[in-house]
């Protein structure tokens, strides 16, 4: 069972996310920020990470760049799912390897579709994929 | 004063007395001269007699200069025959000396001296001195010979004339003094007469000169002096003129001078007092003028940059090589640029510059040089910014709720969503969400609203206990199931205040939504309020999560939320704060925080009382 790590400060959005995710057969771990993230994954490894951007501590920016620049045995890969539709933040998250940007508000239903298929693409080939 | 007087009569008199001693040293000069002619005759001619006398006698036979005893003597003849006043004396001696036989004037003794021996020098002219009364004797000496032998030598002595005045000269000289001394008087009268009108000139040139205003000398003159006070008057009549000519230009230039003062001051004043920063460069792209706000902006002492070059004062690259560009005649053309300017010690300034071409007014082909305006854009630039990130944080802000109620509303339709406790959950949160939205959208309007300064506010007597009470139950209410107690302390009596009451409520009402969002369980809001002498203090008070030190001046940005995790647990968008705080300082109030983080926090609103206002007023 693939296991996905859900980083958001809004419990609501974790709370809706979760559940949905659950459904669709996934087992889902929580983080309400950057830095629970990285005490996370000090003791687990994710198949799939899902982040928001506008978060306190460390936010879903620092969060990636930490991954992928001091972890990189962890090769899982990142939804960035964030309200921030700005340019700047869609082009910063094609620099790193295995980032994914979407745009909130996205519809759940569609969320799952997309990690469906990120789980059936990713098991040939590691390639990087943009959605949205 | 007497020396004064005596020498300033001494002064006019000078020429009086200068003629009396000239006149008297004429006369001696000229008595000087007479005797002089006058010895130097008598000299020649005793000389001539002398000498002609000596060769006479000496060719004389020897006995008729020496008879025998009993014969009368030549001598004796000649002194009877020969009477002259300067004759003093004639012997003869033999050839040792002695004297063989002599006359003499009375009291004259015959000077002993020895007669050459060298036959050559027997017939001579010699000056002895008489050994009484020591006169001066002029002798001629001859030689005697007796059958062709020499027997002696003949000695004929005569008085040298002196400068002694003789009886018979007097009247002669007191004629000739008389007639110099008594023209000297009329050739000093004839004199004085000419000079006076010269005198009078003098004197009325004195009060001339004093005066400040000239006119002319008038004296009664004749002659060659006429024409020339005639001249001078005429002189002194144009000098006149082109004195009153250059007073009244001078009068004209200082009023000019004043007027164009005035209006180099006037357009100072205006240069000075433009929004804009203004430099002029001349042709040859040197400072010719700057005002004092580009000094400010450039920060750069004005009298340190005039006349130079903006290479030899601006540190700043970008601006050097812009004026650098509007040096010199050709022609370029005037764009406006925006240059980034790094002022040292102040963050780096956007600076707008428009340059101008000045040109001649007489000849508008000629370029005298250009007019560069500086404008400090940085403020326009950061508003531009902020308003870009304002309305990207609203977008966000509003986003994130409406993100919630899309996704609740999306797992309702679905079929994980339709059990009872996940539509009750969903119900609520899409309410909460929906409030949140409702309140960000009224407080970005309000704080837009103030920021912008179109918020009109409808300053009305507020009965400030009738507020407080209606806002404090309101979030009571809705507070109840927070599990919190509510304390309303205010006093029975509380002045009215002028204020927006739509407004105040606002932000008392922000206030205590934060009291009761960021609270404890089982902690307390409080709504207090108390009067000082002019102004009315309104305290909330909680029992919650507090403010750090580090926030407590962040609280107060809009869109500021802290990082901490149990006021992210809250719904929040920083807008509540802020928006509280425009509000009060809207009624010219303040708005204070203390807080001690675990313990709780405290907002003081003071506002002015309405008495108050109204004396700040009068």
């Amino acid at each position: 069972m693939k296991r996905i790590l859900i980083v958001d400060d809004e419990p609501h959005i974790i709370r809706v996310l979760k559940l949905a995710m659950k459904n669709a057969g996934y087992t889902v771990d929580e983080a309400y920020n950057g830095e629970q993230a990285l005490a996370y994954l000090e003791t687990s490894h994710p198949d799939l990470m899902i982040t928001d951007i506008d978060m306190p501590r460390m936010n879903g920016r620092e969060l990636c760049l930490h991954i992928r620049q001091n972890m990189p045995e962890l090769e899982f890969g990142i939804f960035i799912l964030t309200a921030r539709a700005e340019r700047e933040h869609r082009e910063w998250s094609r620099t790193l390897k295995k980032v994914s940007f979407l745009e909130k508000p996205v519809s759940i239903m569609k969320l799952i579709v997309y990690i469906d298929n990120y789980f059936r693409d990713s098991q040939p080939s590691q390639e990087k994929k943009h959605v949205g | 004063m007497r020396l004064n007087k005596v020498f300033s009569a001494w002064n006019r008199e000078r020429l009086g007395l200068t003629m009396i001693m000239a006149s008297l040293a004429v006369i001696a000069v000229t008595v000087f001269m007479l005797f002089f002619y006058q010895q130097k005759n008598e000299l020649a001619h005793i000389r001539e007699q002398g000498t002609n006398l000596a060769r006479l006698l000496s060719r004389l036979p020897y006995e008729q200069l020496v008879p025998p005893r009993g014969q009368q003597s030549t001598l004796a003849v000649l002194k009877h025959g020969y009477i002259d006043t300067d004759f003093a004396y004639l012997t003869v001696v033999d050839t040792r000396g002695i004297p063989l036989t002599e006359i003499s004037s009375p009291g004259v003794i015959v000077p002993q001296a020895a007669l050459p021996t060298d036959p050559t020098s027997w017939l001579g002219e010699r000056t002895l001195t008489l050994g009484s009364g020591g006169r001066t004797v002029h002798e001629f000496h001859a030689p005697v010979f007796d059958r062709g032998r020499n027997a002696g030598h003949l000695r004929l002595g005569y008085f040298r004339p002196g400068l002694g005045l003789e009886p018979g000269q007097i009247p002669y000289f007191a004629t000739f003094a008389l007639l110099i001394f008594m023209l000297t008087p009329i050739f000093y009268f004839l004199i004085r007469r000419e000079i006076r009108p010269l005198q009078q000139v003098n004197s009325q040139m004195d009060s001339l000169i004093e005066k400040a205003h000239l006119s002319r000398v008038e004296v009664a003159a004749t002659g060659e002096l006429r024409d020339f006070m005639g001249r001078f008057g005429q002189f002194i009549d144009s000098a006149q003129q082109r004195i009153n000519q250059l007073e009244t230009d001078r009068s004209g230039l200082v009023t000019s001078t004043k007027l164009i003062d005035y209006k180099r001051t006037r357009i100072e004043s205006v240069l000075h007092s433009l929004p804009d920063s203004v430099m002029v460069l001349d042709e040859s792209g040197c400072v010719s003028l700057l005002n004092s706000k580009l000094a400010a902006l450039l920060g750069v002492n004005p009298q340190e940059v005039l006349g130079k070059k903006p290479l030899e004062w601006c540190k700043d690259q970008n601006i050097v090589e812009f004026l650098a560009s509007y040096a010199g005649k050709s022609f370029r053309s005037f764009n406006t640029e925006y240059i980034e300017y790094s002022p040292a010690d102040s963050p780096e300034k956007t600076v707008m510059v428009m340059p101008y071409p000045l040109f001649s007014p007489k000849n508008a082909s000629q370029l005298l040089g250009t007019l560069v305006l500086f404008r400090d854009v940085t403020a326009d630039k950061n508003a531009k910014q902020g308003s870009a990130e304002f309305i990207a944080h609203v977008a966000h802000e509003l986003k994130t709720p409406l993100n919630i109620i899309a996704m609740y509303s999306e797992t309702l339709q679905s079929e994980i969503g339709r059990t009872e406790e996940f539509m009750i959950e969903a119900a609520n949160v899409i309410h909460d969400e929906s409030e949140r939205v409702s309140m960000l959208i009224n407080n970005i309007l309000n704080i837009t609203k103030i920021e912008m300064g179109s918020m009109c506010i409808e300053r009305k007597r507020v009965k400030l206990r009738d507020l407080l009470e209606d806002a404090f139950k309101a979030c009571a209410r809705s507070g109840k199931s927070e599990n919190l107690e509510f304390k309303l302390d205010l006093p029975r009596e509380l002045s009215a205040v002028a204020a927006d009451k739509e407004l105040l409520r606002i932000a008392i009402n922000n206030l205590l939504t934060n009291a009761i969002k960021y609270n404890r369980v089982g902690g307390t809001v409080e709504l207090a309020a108390e009067e000082t002498a002019t102004s009315v203090l309104i305290h909330v008070r909680d029992s919650g999560i507090g403010i750090t030190e580090d926030e407590r001046e962040k609280i107060f940005d809009k869109f500021y939320r802290s990082e901490r995790d149990a006021i992210r647990a809250k719904s929040g968008h920083g807008l509540g704060l802020p928006l509280a705080r425009e509000i009060i300082l809207l009624h010219h109030g303040s708005l204070e925080v203390t807080s001690k983080p675990g313990e709780g926090t405290e907002f003081t609103i003071e506002i002015a009382k309405e008495t108050d206002l109204l004396q700040q007023a009068v």
